[in-house]
């Protein structure tokens, strides 16, 4: 009876928080399509978040892109040439390392970096009552601190997971060339008649919804805190887990995409 | 360098990257250039798909955009090709759906005159069609139904086994009798005799035929050292006929001197012929001589002769 109970309270309330977070989703959407969001204020908060989400990590990441990215490319070659499956190695370099694998990766790493930041800023914010006084102010806390962070999360996302492509991309011109001794030429002609354009939106439109998650998430659970400095960890580790759970459903989500 | 400007920078830089990529895409894809649609015709639908693509000498020149059922239940296939490509489709092109072993269906284009008239676009074609898979299933047919048969023969040797009246379970019936037998017997032979005194009678047999056996290669080997031994006889013989034949050789040397000397001898029978007849006639003139002094002595009483 308790583990029925218990199972039904589980249920409403991710439910309810699910509807919660699409109804929130929502009103932040509609606000970021209005002109007079865009004020002054807005963005210097918004060129601020780009600056330390993107810009300030900018070369950690480029080094971090090329390392990991030229493994994978010279591991999953190898396995190819090994297999004999060489003629679909543009298929796996588009298909999968760069729509697929790119995205991941960079959803992953801008997580752990900033939505965890973003998550206890905000539960900081609402512990110490900074949240009340500007409301106080009649500042529109959803201009000011929501927009900002949501359309970095998005903008971050999109560049940085393009260029973690674009590094793919070049590592697997010169892995062709070492491993399969393969021209440009011919590299560029087998990446272009692999490519393909719908994969390609789909996956720029994958990194705008993973960088609006990933940061409306930790918003939302970081306003959930209460007025007590307990409650930061607890909202920051619901936040996290939330946000890794959001990552693996629009991940399903775009592949089931891609199936269709 | 401020805060803005590096964002600015970042934000820019990497757009551009991202937009020259997806346009250089776009172009080598052949977004903006004219697409021609030509109309093509099947029976069936199996196999076809959106988004298949077309190919002239192994390059994809284009893909198939749509496929419709029209009234007759014609399966008629939309396929778009792009202006560059164009020029390969003609008149005379056949366009052959190919459905390989392994890998993906594809409508291969095939034009043998590249100078005939370019084909129009209402123009409806019918698609031919190679199918690897039917053809694999055509030739794995009859070793199916070998495979099959061997599956029943199979069948019938287990139910045969299954059953307690079957052949073989008779003949593993007999096996185990027979070998209950052997267990009983001291050996195959008495088993297939029934009779030890036979088995006896044969065992001793067999004893003197070994005895036998064991003289007869005594002798032989005996008959080995007299024949072939050292002092043997056929060195003997050997050694015989090298002086027979060292005396041979002599001997026609001999014959060869005889045969001169009849040769000579020949030759000197002329002479002789000649030295008998001179004897004759001396022997003649002597009997002439001695008839006229026999008619001289009995003819005379002093029977003396002056000699000259």
């Amino acid at each position: 009876m308790y583990l029925l109970e218990n199972i039904g309270r589980l249920g409403v309330n991710s439910t309810k928080s699910v509807v919660d977070t699409f109804s929130f989703a929502r009103k932040v959407i509609f606000r970021m399509f209005q002109p007079l969001t865009y004020n002054s204020a807005m963005r210097m908060v918004l060129v601020n978040q780009i600056y330390f989400t993107s810009v300030q990590i900018l070369p950690v990441f480029l080094i971090v892109s090329i390392v990991l990215g030229s493994l994978l490319i010279g591991i999953v070659f190898q396995l190819l040439k090994q297999l004999g499956l060489t003629d679909y190695f543009g298929n796996v370099l588009m298909g999968l390392i760069v729509t697929e694998l790119s995205p991941f990766f960079t959803v992953l790493f801008i997580t752990l970096r900033s939505s965890s930041a973003i998550n206890t800023e905000m539960a900081v914010m609402k512990v110490n009552g900074e949240i009340k006084t500007l409301e106080t102010f009649r500042v529109d806390v959803i201009n000011y601190l929501l927009i900002p962070r949501i359309i970095n999360g998005i903008v971050s996302l999109v560049l940085l997971s393009s260029l973690f492509s674009i590094v793919l991309i070049i590592s697997g011109m010169l892995f062709s060339w070492v491993i399969f001794g393969m021209s440009l030429d011919v590299y560029s002609n087998i990446l272009l008649n692999s490519a393909n354009f719908s994969d390609i939106v789909i996956s720029l439109i994958k990194c705008a919804v993973f960088g609006f998650f990933i940061t409306l998430i930790p918003i939302r659970y970081g306003l959930r805190a209460s007025y007590e400095f307990t409650s930061i960890p607890i909202a920051v580790s619901g936040g996290m887990v939330s946000v890794f759970t959001a990552i693996i459903i629009i991940e399903v989500l775009s592949l089931v995409t891609k199936l269709f | 360098m401020s805060r803005e400007f590096k964002v600015g920078l970042f934000i820019v830089s990497t757009t551009v990257i991202i937009l020259g990529a997806l346009l250089y895409l776009a172009n080598e894809k052949g977004f903006f250039t004219k697409v021609y649609t030509f109309t093509l015709s099947s029976k069936s639908g199996d196999g076809l798909t959106e988004g298949m693509p077309v190919v002239f000498s192994g390059f994809n020149i284009g893909k198939v955009n749509a496929l419709e059922l029209n009234d007759k239940g014609i399966v008629l296939i939309k396929i778009k090709i792009s202006e560059r490509h164009v020029k390969w489709i003609k008149s005379d092109s056949s366009f052959i759906l190919y459905r390989p072993l392994i890998g993906a269906a594809r409508i291969d284009v095939v034009t043998n005159n590249l100078n005939s008239p370019p084909l129009p676009e209402d123009k409806i074609v019918v698609v031919e069609t190679v199918n690897d898979i039917n053809d694999a299933i055509k030739k794995v047919q009859p070793l199916l139904d070998k495979i099959t048969q061997i599956a029943e023969n199979m069948e019938h040797v287990s139910s045969n086994l299954a059953d307690p009246k079957g052949d073989l379970n008779l003949i593993l019936g007999n096996a185990q009798k027979i070998t209950t037998t052997l267990s009983t017997k001291k050996s195959l032979l008495e088993m297939a005799i029934a009779d030890e005194e036979s088995v006896k009678s044969i065992h001793e047999a067999l004893k003197k035929i070994k005895d036998i056996v064991t003289k007869i290669d005594k002798m032989a080997d005996k008959t080995d050292a007299q024949l072939y031994g050292k002092e043997g006889t056929l060195p003997n013989i050997n050694t015989i006929l090298k002086d027979i034949a060292g005396k041979l050789q002599k001997l026609d040397t001999t014959v060869d001197n005889i045969n001169k000397i009849s040769k000579d001898t020949s030759e000197g029978m002329k002479d002789f012929r000649m030295l008998r007849s001179d004897i004759d006639d001396a022997v003649n003139a002597i009997d002439d001589v001695v008839k006229k002094l026999d008619t001289l002595i009995s003819s005379k009483k002093d029977p003396e002769f002056k000699l000259p």
